[in-house]
């Protein structure tokens, strides 16, 4: 398991097209710039959709884990 | 004659005339000289050649689905435009004689198929006007469609006079409009020293208007609906 | 000096104007048949619902600045910020069904009206913030692509064991950015949206390759069209490198619109590959005994056309002629085909989270369409269709099941799932 310190964890397994990407964006301002959102997903397209998002928003992520079916995006937010 | 009809019924003719015909080259000019997108924009089923152009004339002459959905509009909107065309070609006649039998019944017609015809313009005119008055037409509506509709008013309620209470011969009429076509307009005596005279002379007074306007408005969709009727089956 | 917003809008539309926009701008008529056309008029009764309501700024600037005479004439005022405002929110609400185009007596297209608004709005910055984020992510993914490839490949090969449980064949495989292969699927992000697939094209045989983009394109709906057709260009570059015969986009509405009917256009060239929705094939391996049904589906189905896959794409008898053959049941909504009602979920505004209640309450004729046909079942293809059909299933207690056809499908011909291992459900 990661070590980070996550403040806000966000369940978007099963989501539809494009519902987890606009929900982490939606999220990701809830929490104090500085501080890390985990979301749990199980789109294969999140791997790639999650760091290009990271990268077009000013958005750090800070780990990717794959767990079976799922996958652990630690996000932190930058600003 | 007095200046005033003078300028109404004789120069005034050949200046509107003129914008129209003139008025309309350059708007046809102007769409076709700006590049079509090649996005198409057509909806589907699609079909093709002859069943595709049957389409697009039904479309733009009878567009039979705005019946379905609001069919007291079509109703009045699919009558009046084929009032306007037939009062059109009735107004042909001014111009020169209809070949061989199609004159003489056209002549014992007028009358009725003419008043028939200027009465449904009438109606349709005050139709499309009230509905203008009624939201959401009313917030959608430009100041040029009201002052269309009092133009087409005007023209209409002023030639459904004449045909219906001017009792002037259409010889009379005639013999105007061939002076005109000769360059030499003027007001035969029948119809000089009639009351009608004044009704005729508003009566072309606001068709010239009419004729200015018509290019700058959004009247030119007479033009353009084969056009726009077409992209939609593209 | 300071350019005024009019001024700025007047240029943009000088810029990108062309002969349907000018038709469009010169002869409506402004009869208001398109507010009997639209759901979402028919549901509020707003003015600003109107279609053609929804181009009244833009027509403003139109005829006050280029329009002949328009110079002369007093009555149309200057673009304010207000207009502005009033331009995105008529631009960014309307789910460019294009239903008002088929009853429109002259055949206009309001959704290319809006487009030129969308246009104008973006160079002012004003897009709504999800559907520009999403363009925006998608475009730089297509940059960084090749260093996800690996993980991307192996997460989706994690599917592999359920796939060959379910086609019951050891050798069935996903495979990812093949060389030479005959067809390239474009799905969604999801694992829904692939697995299925890839259940029918092992069964039918098919030579066949998965795209690693995923086929929606927010830059269509936010109308950054340099965006969309740098979305649309990943997949066009990943099918010539390939060297594919065919793309065939998955269950979506606007993805196969862009890919069949858009892109070209927009990247100015032919496409050197034919285009079709994930039913043409489909429809093929049932006709051809590539498939076996072997249950069919006994409850009353019916099936919505996704605006973007019907009336703008043409497809509308592969997936009635694929229900029809898996389901005993199947009831037609009315209308349908070119003139069913838009469910109020297309046009980006299911990715607007902050329209929720909006599409609920313009998603009334949609539900009591459904209502009528007395169905258990809604099939649509759509995932935007989808999204909102559940939220109107839920709002008007409709009581049905949304699904995509291929997910019917795959209990149609493959092998039954084992409890615990069915694929995961899209519409929670």
């Amino acid at each position: 398991m990661s070590e980070h310190n996550v403040d806000l964890e966000l369940d978007l397994r099963g989501l539809a097209c494009p519902l987890p990407v606009v929900k982490a964006s939606k999220s990701i301002k809830d929490v104090p710039v500085g501080s890390v959102m985990k979301v749990v997903a199980t789109d294969p397209g999140a791997l790639a959709d999650f760091p290009a998002w990271a990268k077009t928003s000013g958005n750090e992520i800070l780990d990717i884990e794959r767990n079976g079916s799922e996958i652990n995006i630690f996000i932190k937010r930058m600003k | 004659m007095d200046a005033l009809s003078y300028l109404i019924t004789g120069p005034m003719v050949y200046l509107s005339v003129g914008v129209l015909v003139f008025g309309m080259i350059y708007r046809i000019f102007r769409w076709l000289s700006v590049p079509a997108s090649p996005i198409r924009l057509g909806i589907f089923p699609k079909t093709q050649g002859v069943s595709r152009t049957a389409t697009v004339v039904r479309d733009t002459f009878l567009f039979p689905q705005v019946a379905e959905v609001n069919r007291r509009m079509w109703l009045m909107t699919v009558l009046f435009h084929f009032a306007l065309l037939g009062v059109f070609v009735g107004h042909l006649r001014l111009l020169g004689r209809f070949p061989g039998i199609l004159e003489a019944k056209m002549s014992e017609s007028a009358h009725l198929a003419g008043g028939t015809m200027g009465v449904i313009l009438l109606i349709g005119t005050l139709y499309f006007l009230f509905r203008r008055f009624k939201s959401p037409q009313k917030e959608l509506s430009l100041p040029e469609d009201y002052f269309l509709l009092f133009l087409l008013f005007a023209i209409i309620l002023l030639g459904d006079h004449l045909r219906l209470f001017g009792h002037i011969p259409f010889e009379v009429y005639r013999e105007y409009a061939y002076g005109l076509l000769s360059f030499r307009p003027a007001l035969p005596p029948a119809l000089m020293d009639s009351p009608q005279k004044i009704v005729f002379v508003w009566h072309v007074f606001f068709a010239n208007l009419l004729f200015v306007y018509l290019p700058f408005s959004k009247l030119v969709h007479f033009a353009g609906a084969v056009a726009t009727n077409g992209i939609r089956r593209g | 000096m300071a350019v005024s917003i009019s001024e700025q809008v007047r240029d943009l539309l000088k810029e990108k104007m062309n002969r349907q926009l000018l038709y469009y701008l010169d002869i409506c008529a402004r009869c208001g048949i398109c507010k009997d056309a639209c759901h979402i008029y028919r549901a509020t009764g707003r003015v600003e619902h109107v279609p053609s309501y929804r181009a009244e700024v833009l027509r403003r600037v139109y005829n006050k600045y280029l329009a002949p005479l328009g110079r002369l004439r007093r009555d149309y005022g200057e673009v304010t910020e207000e207009d502005l405002q009033k331009m995105y929110e008529a631009a960014f609400t309307c789910t460019g069904c294009r239903r008002c185009m088929v009853y429109c007596p002259f055949g206009i297209d309001i959704t290319w009206l809006i487009s030129m608004e969308k246009a104008v709005l973006s160079s002012f910055g004003r897009v709504p913030e999800e559907l520009s984020m999403l363009a925006d992510a998608a475009v730089e993914k297509g940059k960084s692509i090749e260093l996800y490839r690996e993980i991307m490949a192996e997460q989706i090969k994690s599917y592999e064991p359920e796939l060959r449980a379910r086609t019951g064949m050891p050798e069935a495989s996903i495979p990812i950015g093949e060389k030479g292969a005959r067809v390239l699927y474009v799905a969604l992000a999801g694992i829904h949206s692939i697995l299925p697939a890839a259940i029918i094209f092992n069964l039918a045989g098919e030579d066949w390759t998965l795209s690693m983009f995923e086929a929606a394109n927010y830059g269509y709906f936010s109308g950054e069209t340099s965006k969309a057709a740098e979305i649309a260009k990943r997949i066009v570059d990943e099918a010539e490198a390939l060297g594919v015969k065919e793309v065939v986009i998955t269950e979506c509405g606007h993805a196969f619109r862009v890919m069949k009917y858009l892109a070209g256009g927009w990247l100015k060239r032919d496409l050197p590959f034919r285009v079709r929705s994930i039913f043409q094939p489909f429809a093929e391996y049932l006709r051809d005994g590539r498939l076996k049904v072997h249950t069919q589906i006994t409850e009353p189905v019916t099936y919505h056309d996704p605006c973007q896959l019907g009336r703008n794409g043409g497809v509308y008898e592969e997936p009635r002629e694929i229900i029809k053959t898996i389901c005993t049941d199947f009831r037609e909504m009315t209308p349908n085909r070119e003139k069913n009602w838009c469910c109020g979920g297309g046009g980006g505004l299911v990715a607007q989270t902050d329209l929720e209640n909006y599409r609920a309450e313009t998603g009334r004729l949609k539900a009591e369409q459904i209502k009528a046909t007395g169905a258990k079942t809604v099939a649509t293809p759509c995932e935007n269709c989808r999204l909102q059909l559940a939220l109107l299933n839920e709002r008007y207690d409709l009581g049905v099941t949304i699904t995509a056809v291929t997910d019917m499908l795959v209990e149609a011909v493959a092998v039954p799932a084992a409890k615990g291992e069915t694929a995961e459900e899209i519409s929670r």
